[in-house]
């Protein structure tokens, strides 16, 4: 009974915690006591997502102090946002709580709650990261073999904030000097593989003015559609990780024919294609595999690093706009590097999504960790909201009522999401008898099996030459 | 002493486990046998080892393909599976059209693991179903041949079978087919016949037909037996070697054995339909006939019987075969098919059937592949056969007349050098056998093992001094010690010389996936080309679910299994004329093959082209069966001898016919080649420099090329994208005429006039 | 959230994944003799000669030595049960 309670308890938990995290029940109000001195903002676009990062300077303009501000995302982009994320002058972590504002219910709102709060009459800063994913849109949206990827870039000029902002500047990194079309509003200045925007001053609280770059960007756009990673916990002393990727190439369809002539005559023929990219595992990594359902893909390379083992992966074909591929890519790590224990009781400490290439961008995550038969008192802290999928069994080698397995999933991940999660379990030592016992009593019943046939008699009459040559 | 795990009530004192010599023996038979066992199993996994668990070369992809299906929907949907990714537009009824024995093997096994929560992949079951049968058919020629002759000569067939060429050609890991498993059911079927034979109890009888039945589940090879045993009986009978225990085996064997196969639905009413079967119904209604007579001889045994017997035995056999001719001529019987008439006259395939003859496994054998296949084996397997017929018996003959039609039948079809295999291996063992008998008669020593393949050959010295041998009154008396040991040692290097050629052969010859190729550089490095799964893995992804891939039928079952689309034609040439179709859109020119391709619905055609790195087995060297093959359905449009240049040659180069250089294949196959050797374009497998280049495809364009250009895969245009350009629909109106003139003009060759309606109806839409 | 992960200790192998081979061999190769010696005792021994109690004892003997064994095989090849 007791594990039943457990989990009920935990989930009950976990309903309100994640109705704490994103239910629409909070509701704030725009202070007009803070108004942003100053934003100085960072719109890179060279690679497939868009990083904006920026720095807000706020100033309390009103009497008392004020613990916390609020962010906002415009109404336009924030289904393509993926992760969002604030730090503060002293480059510690702010809490972020998703909120909904009275009068503006398109855009979406965070409350950031500051440690410490802002006198009246002084000043704080903050760094916001936000990270959108496909916010690049291939045009043309199909392109020849040869021909280079354009991408066109569509945001807000200015700062979108519930706050009247003073002074704003904006730099768009594009890392290339082939600019096709971009917005011109003065001040402004390009130089090579960047446009510096600003400053702006005092622009009005929610102000959006388009801001659209159409440059060349030839950065692989792979998405990965579905992953999905299976940990296996061994209390034998292994971690079994295994993950299903689906990958597609997002940017500009292949348009016309394939000519492997043109491919392999010239080196940078094919600009937007993607060859191999690498994917960076544990540095205790061992025993990797990679192969799809037709078996081993011959074409990888791996390099073991200090920190970590590089693996050059090569899909069986390049991969052009809108060709997928698909694969699995297993390998083992040592217990000791993620569980720790205490008595019966188990923590395993996993990164919930790893690196699967630079700048990725996962449409779909589920993660499920297996756990030892017999493990009772399961609890999990994740590092952002997931959808927690039902918990199931499976059956293994020298299985008897399966594993207890933990799914969560989320959707539109980017590599700020590669954090720990913590599975706390409870684990009697005693069990890990049960599977070769098992196997003993499965062949001591085979030779009981031997003793009694050995003591019967099958033939109908009796035999008085058992033997006849 | 026949079989293992029954005591030996007779003399077991049990003072402890060495001195007593059942013990031992029974040792020492089940040590050899579970060597022997891994050592097959060993020898098959070369090419697991040097490349990966994964399922070879081309049938073997669609029997793993159907046994994934039956594992994934149930027994039943697999019987009932119509699988309309094969043979469009006609569809395949694969449950009618196999031998579901494989299928049911691997998927009962898959079902047992995972009923005991073993996940292993059926893929893995499957890859690893032959070696671990190579184990079963080992211990199955032991049994068969410790019936003919000795325990130790079944222990050195044993050895010998399980590591020999001839049959692990058919059974390394991952040529998942159905001889791989057959060959045991054979053995097994003939050890149970001759056991109930030499009992002539029911029970034997049943089992039997149970593993007859077994074989007939898993290859079409079962023909093979359901002739032999009835031959063994007529041989038996003309031999006067009736008896109570002959009749009783044979006829529970026959009827339990017919009913039996009837089940199978491949094999429906074949049995009592079609020439092949109709030996065993003959040898059975004589076998009734010459029992009846015996009863009432029986009756009253007096000396005009005897004459009468053996009239009335001729009369009646000579009425059963009147019937049979009656029948066929009739119609109620089928005539003996052309594979079957193949195998009488090795010409009739060239001239009548040349899908039979394309098929490299379906020419005569050659001398040196018997050596190659059995190596020391085919000069002794002679002596124990001489040995049999001098010291005949009931069983001795079976042996006799196995070995005598399995050597004709391997002399006439290379394929069939496996049901050779089976019974050299026992007459070798029982040569073996007969030899050491001789040798080793007074030494008490036994002789030392040479190696662990040849364990056998110290249980053979233990086994000799405890039992007498079957009656062998040679004098072997005047061999004198150094003789002796002189033929000893030499036989051990025979046999080691044979154990070293049998793994060399595997591993050189036997064990290519041929899916995944390897080369070599300079420096031993070793290189892997895996074109054949980037293709098949690009088309898996990046075409329509249900675009239907034209190719020649080699590749039918590879792409169905590893590409999962949808083919014209496959390996189960069933339908000549659909194949004949696609090879004549292979020879024709690009425009008639483009018509050929829209009434078939082709969107892509793959072509193998070898030329860039050499590979021998592409398409423009099979090209000339292709050609045959559409001849034969179309005699008016293809003619084998447009093809090659005027002294009869076949060319690629400049040299070549027009035909041959305008044709499909070879447009496809030379379609923007310009790498290669060091002439750019060159091509390495003929050596040659293709004599048409720099040509445009108007109707397909390139879709995929591998990397090393083996599989180049085409996309067929839809008729929109070759005959006008595609201009908005506005802009159009008004420019028709002069744009749409000057495009066709250009293009008009063939277009227009092969495909009016399609350009009138879009005109007449514009106007 | 009963302990914190500072007072936890890292978790490793029972026993050192190093020696998985030796194990194998030495449990295996006992276990294996056992199951041979118990065969020939019962193909040898007959109705009368044969002692339930030796031959309970060998198949146990026997069946545990195979069964850790076969768990040290499965886990040297990569199969963490």
């Amino acid at each position: 009974m007791m594990p039943a309670m457990a989990k009920l308890q935990f989930c009950v938990l976990f309903l309100v915690y994640v109705a704490s995290q994103c239910g629409g029940a909070n509701v704030d109000v725009v202070s007009s006591a803070i108004t942003v001195k100053n934003v100085d903002r960072t719109i890179d676009i060279s690679s497939q997502l868009v990083k904006i990062n920026s720095k807000i300077t706020f100033e309390n303009t009103g009497k008392s102090p004020v613990k916390s501000f609020l962010l906002a995302v415009e109404s336009s982009s924030k289904s393509k946002l993926a992760f969002i994320g604030g730090k503060d002058s002293n480059n510690k972590d702010l809490r972020l709580v998703e909120t909904t504002v009275k009068g503006y219910d398109n855009a979406k709102f965070w409350r950031v709650d500051l440690k410490e709060s802002i006198n009246a009459g002084s000043t704080a800063s903050a760094v916001v990261e936000t990270v959108y994913s496909k916010a690049l849109q291939p045009y043309p949206t199909a392109i020849t073999q040869q021909e280079e990827q354009l991408v066109k870039y569509i945001g807000n000029l200015y700062f979108y904030s519930p706050y009247p902002v003073t002074s704003q500047k904006t730099n768009v990194i594009l890392n290339t000097k082939t600019v096709e079309n971009f917005t011109k509003v003065k001040p402004f200045s390009q130089l090579d593989g960047t446009i510096a925007y600003g400053p702006y001053t005092n622009t009005a609280a929610f102000t959006e003015k388009e801001l659209l770059v159409h440059y060349k960007n030839n950065s692989p756009f792979l998405t990965v559609t579905r992953l999905e990673r299976l940990i296996e916990v061994s209390h034998w002393g292994n971690i079994a990780v295994e993950e299903t990727i689906e990958i597609e190439h997002t940017g500009a369809k292949l348009k016309g024919p394939f000519s492997r002539y043109d491919y392999q005559q010239d080196h940078h023929s094919g600009p937007a294609s993607v060859r191999s990219y690498k994917t960076l595992l544990p540095a205790s990594a061992s025993d990797v595999y990679y192969r799809d359902t037709n078996g081993n893909i011959s074409t990888s390379n791996m390099k073991v690093k200090k920190d970590s083992v590089e693996l050059d992966l090569r899909p069986r074909y390049p991969l052009f706009g809108g060709w997928r591929s698909h694969y699995t890519l297993g390998y083992n790590v040592p217990s000791y590097e993620y569980l720790y224990y205490s008595g019966n009781e188990y923590l395993l400490k996993m990164r919930a999504v790893d690196h699967v290439f630079d700048d990725m961008q996962i449409d779909e995550l589920v993660t499920k960790v297996i756990l030892p038969e017999g493990t009772t008192n399961i609890k999990v802290n994740f590092p952002f909201s997931v959808t927690k999928l039902p918990d199931s069994l499976h059956y293994t080698y020298l299985d008897t009522k399966g594993r207890p397995v933990i799914t969560f999933s989320k959707n539109n991940i980017v590599e700020n999401h590669i954090q720990d999660f913590q599975l706390r379990y409870t684990f009697p030592r005693i069990l890990m008898l049960q599977e070769p016992l098992l196997v003993v009593g499965f062949l001591f019943a085979l030779f009981l099996c031997v003793i009694i046939y050995m003591r019967l008699d099958f033939s109908i009459h009796k035999s008085e030459h058992p033997h006849k040559d | 002493m026949t079989t293992l795990a029954e005591p030996n009530l007779g003399n077991g004192r049990n003072k402890g486990l060495f001195n007593n010599m059942t013990g031992f023996s029974t040792l020492i038979t089940v040590t050899v046998l579970l060597l022997a066992w891994l050592a097959g199993f060993a020898s098959r996994l070369f090419a697991v080892i040097r490349f990966e668990s994964i399922i070879h070369e081309f049938d073997p992809w669609f029997n793993y393909r159907s046994t994934a299906y039956m594992v994934q929907h149930g027994f039943y949907n697999f019987l009932n599976w119509f699988d309309e990714r094969a043979w469009y537009p006609l569809g395949r009824i694969v449950g009618g059209t196999v031998y579901p024995g494989l299928m049911i093997t691997s998927g009962s096994i898959h079902w047992l693991l995972h009923a005991l929560n073993i996940p292993i992949h059926i893929r893995d079951i499957c890859v690893f179903l032959a070696p671990v049968f190579s184990g079963l058919t080992a211990i199955a020629t032991y049994l068969l041949t410790a019936e003919l002759w000795s325990r130790g000569a079944g222990l050195f067939a044993a050895c010998f079978i399980a590591i020999v060429p001839g049959y692990s050609s058919r059974s390394v890991a991952g040529s998942y087919d159905n001889e791989g498993i057959a060959i045991f059911a054979l053995q097994f079927t003939y050890f149970l016949w001759l056991k109930s034979l030499k009992t002539g109890s029911v029970f034997w009888s049943i089992c039997t037909a149970l593993s007859y039945f077994y074989m007939v589940s898993a290859w079409g090879g079962y023909v093979f037996i359901i002739n032999l045993i009835p031959l063994h009986v007529f041989a038996l009978l003309i031999m006067g070697r009736f008896s109570q225990r002959l009749f009783v085996s044979y006829s529970v064997f026959y009827i339990v054995g017919l009913l039996l196969s009837m089940q199978i639905p491949f094999v429906g009413f074949q049995p009592i339909r079609t020439s092949e079967h109709m030996a065993a119904s003959g040898v059975f209604a004589l076998l009734m006939a010459v029992g009846a007579l015996k009863y009432l001889h029986s009756l009253n045994p007096k000396g005009q019987w005897k004459q009468l017997l053996i009239v009335g035995g001729l009369v009646s056999a000579a009425l059963v075969f009147l019937m049979v001719v009656f029948l066929t001529y009739m119609g109620v019987i089928a005539p003996w098919s052309g594979r079957f008439y193949s195998l009488w006259d090795t010409a009739y395939a060239k001239i009548h059937i040349p899908i039979i003859a394309s098929v490299s496994e379906h020419q005569p054998t050659t001398w040196s592949s018997f050596f190659f296949d059995l190596h020391v084996l085919v000069c002794t397997f002679p002596v124990g056969l001489w040995y049999c017929v001098k010291n005949i018996n009931d069983e001795r003959v079976f042996v006799t007349l196995y070995a005598l039609s399995a050597v004709y039948f391997a002399g006439v079809m290379v394929r069939l050098m496996l049901t050779l295999t089976p019974v050299v291996c026992v007459l070798s063992g029982i040569a073996f056998s007969i030899l050491l008998d001789l040798l080793l008669r007074e030494d008490e020593l036994p002789a030392a093992p040479v190696e662990p393949n040849d364990k056998n050959l110290y249980d053979k010295a233990g086994k000799v001094k405890k039992r007498a041998p079957e009656p062998t009154t040679q004098a072997d008396f005047g061999l004198g010690t150094n003789v002796r040991s002189g033929v000893l040692i030499a036989f051990m290097i025979l046999l080691m010389l044979f154990s070293v050629h049998c793994t060399w052969a595997t591993s050189n010859a036997y064990s290519s996936p041929s899916i995944v190729l390897a080369s070599y550089g300079n420096d031993g490095s070793r290189k892997i080309l895996d074109d054949f799964r980037e293709a098949y893995g690009w088309l898996s992804q990046n075409t329509a679910d249900d675009a239907r891939i034209m190719s020649w039928w080699d590749y039918g079952y590879q792409i169905a299994g590893m590409g999962n689309r949808t083919t014209l034609v496959d390996n189960n040439t069933w339908n000549n004329s659909h194949i004949a179709l696609v090879g004549k859109a292979m020879a024709s020119n690009e425009t008639a093959a483009y018509d050929i391709m829209t009434m078939l619905d082709v969107d892509y055609v793959l072509v193998i082209f070898g030329g860039a790195i050499g590979y021998s087995g592409d398409d423009i060297n099979k090209f000339i069966w292709m050609v045959r093959i559409a001849e034969g359905e179309h005699p008016k449009d293809i003619h084998e001898a447009d093809y090659f240049t005027e002294k009869g040659e076949y060319r690629v180069d400049s040299e070549a016919s027009k035909t041959m250089l305008n044709c499909l294949m070879y447009k496809l196959s030379y379609y923007r080649y310009d790498s290669g050797g060091s002439p750019p374009g060159y091509d390495r497998t003929r050596g040659a420099l293709p004599g048409n280049r720099g040509f445009k495809l108007t109707f397909l364009e390139e879709a995929y090329t591998t990397e090393h250009w083996l599989v180049r895969i085409y996309r067929v245009k839809k008729p929109y994208e070759f005959n006008r350009p595609r201009l908005p629909l506005a802009k159009r109106t008004i420019q028709t005429s002069l744009t749409m003139s000057k495009k066709t003009s250009k293009r008009r060759k063939g277009v227009l006039k092969n495909k009016p309606t399609l350009v009138k109806g879009k005109k007449l839409s514009k106007l | 959230m009963s302990l914190e992960i500072e007072s936890m200790v890292r978790y490793a192998s029972p026993i050192n994944p190093a020696v998985f081979p030796h194990l194998t061999m030495l449990l295996l190769g006992i276990g294996i003799f056992f199951t041979a010696w118990f065969f020939v005792y019962e193909v040898t021994s007959t109705k009368v000669s044969r002692d339930l109690f030796k031959e309970l004892l060998l198949s146990l003997v026997a069946a545990l030595f195979s069964g850790f064994g076969i768990l040290f095989l499965l886990l040297w090849v990569g199969i963490y049960v």
